[in-house]
């Protein structure tokens, strides 16, 4: 049933995609990236869950289990997990750049129209 | 916005939208599933997790070991949006040497002014209106001291009775929790979510009392001193472990006794330098945001478009 999941991570991220491709209002793109972003982290936590598993700790396993069955036995994916670690608190950050930027676009532009923003066009 | 997008914009979003969901689609189908067994690079960093960093948390054994040079990576890239933020966050500021923002603002400010200079009622956005009467209020200090938290909009109005209480109660247990993270050996990931959930007793102690409770702490001369400290302490760790093993980020200190605080060597202050950087950086980044200047630009008679683009239309 996981692939519940990885289709709910495609939908997330084409919902953000749309959001970024149709909206002109920067606050709702930078809404439709951040969507892409927790699309990333579904999926790649979903990808390390297995059935029945433990968490990757070596201690105190589950009962009728010891520890060196877990590296055998039903248990989450520790490298996964460690990408959506990381990730996370980089997708705040990267956020942040973004909304600091819009800030300045919106202080400078007066607005907050990506129509209206044509200084880009060169 | 005001103007619905044009309809060939919709109808190329949406092709390109369906594309992507048939190849995230397919894509996804042949990935592994609950039932699979753990990849190879999984199951080795289970088995080495005691032997080789006596860590019984596999998690922060990858985060902060096997893949150690990763995470200093991701660590400068958090770095690097800090800075970002900061850098875009700043306002103009007295320089002598190198830009000049001030001066070549303050043309600019008088170019897009005109020449008779009857807008200035004109150039305060009406949401800044209440925000520029605080702005006043503190006007007069020294431009070069603004900072984090310094002149923004900072409303140091109290949150109810309600909120200060419960803000009360969780905060010891959030500063509990962000302890446990960072030390017990089998919590997972060590300082990046320790350093989430400290920034966030710092944001939550923000919100419920206001600035004056975090003033002592929340300085960018404290935070970003602090911020570099963490980043600086993670790349020592790194060439000490290739002068004293020869590898970029070898464990060099004693690997200490498995499920004690002691355990993994360098992991735990890899962990400690981490929950620094990510901390500090957090709250860089959201009080840099919250501390932003107001700098409107002067609307233009066309009304809404900035003055250089109001130039290139009178071109037109």
């Amino acid at each position: 049933m996981i692939a519940v999941n990885y289709l709910g991570a495609a939908a997330l991220f084409c919902i953000g995609l749309w959001a970024v491709l149709t909206r002109r209002n920067l606050v709702k793109i930078v809404m439709g990236l951040s969507l892409m972003e927790s699309a990333t982290y579904l999926l790649i936590v979903s990808m390390g869950y297995r059935k029945g598993g433990t968490a990757p700790v070596l201690l105190e396993p589950p009962e009728g289990r010891t520890v060196e069955s877990l590296v055998h036995g039903p248990v989450a994916d520790p490298v996964l997990q460690n990408f959506c670690l990381t990730a996370i608190i980089i997708g705040v950050a990267v956020t942040g750049v973004f909304l600091a930027v819009v800030v300045r676009v919106a202080q400078h532009y007066r607005s907050l129209d990506a129509d209206e923003i044509r200084a880009m066009r060169g | 916005m005001t103007v619905p997008p044009p309809p060939r914009r919709r109808v190329a979003a949406a092709v390109l939208v369906a594309g992507t969901a048939v190849c995230l689609a397919v894509a996804f189908i042949d990935l592994p599933r609950e039932g699979a067994d753990l990849p190879g690079i999984a199951r080795d960093a289970m088995i080495q997790a005691l032997p080789e960093w006596h860590h019984t948390e596999v998690v922060s054994t990858l985060v902060y070991g096997t893949r150690g040079f990763d995470t200093l990576g991701e660590t400068f890239l958090l770095l690097a949006a800090v800075v970002g933020v900061v850098v875009v966050c700043r306002g103009r500021e007295h320089r002598r040497v190198f830009l000049q923002e001030e001066r070549l603002g303050r043309r600019e400010q008088e170019e897009a002014r005109g020449p008779a200079g009857e807008r200035s009622r004109r150039t305060r956005h009406p949401r800044t209106e209440h925000a520029e009467e605080i702005e006043q209020g503190r006007a007069g200090g020294g431009d070069g001291e603004r900072g984090i938290g310094a002149r923004g909009p900072v409303s140091e109005a109290a949150m109810t009775v309600v909120v200060r209480t419960g803000a009360r109660a969780v905060l010891p247990l959030l500063t509990v929790a962000g302890a446990f993270l960072l030390l017990s050996p089998w919590a997972p990931g060590g300082g990046f979510p320790a350093g989430a959930v400290l920034s966030g007793v710092v944001l939550l102690t923000y919100a419920a009392f206001g600035y004056r409770a975090v003033r002592r702490l929340v300085r960018p001369g404290l935070l970003e001193a602090v911020e570099m400290a963490g980043a600086a302490a993670i790349i020592v760790l790194g060439f000490l472990g290739l002068v004293l093993e020869g590898s970029f980020l070898a464990n060099w200190l004693g690997l200490g006794t498995p499920h004690t605080v002691h355990a993994g060597g360098i992991l735990q202050v890899f962990s400690a330098s981490e929950v620094l950087e990510v901390s500090t950086g957090l709250l860089i980044v959201v009080f840099s945001l919250l501390a932003m200047e107001r700098e409107w630009t002067e609307e233009d008679e066309g009304g809404g478009d900035a003055e250089r683009d109001g130039r290139e239309e009178d071109v037109r």
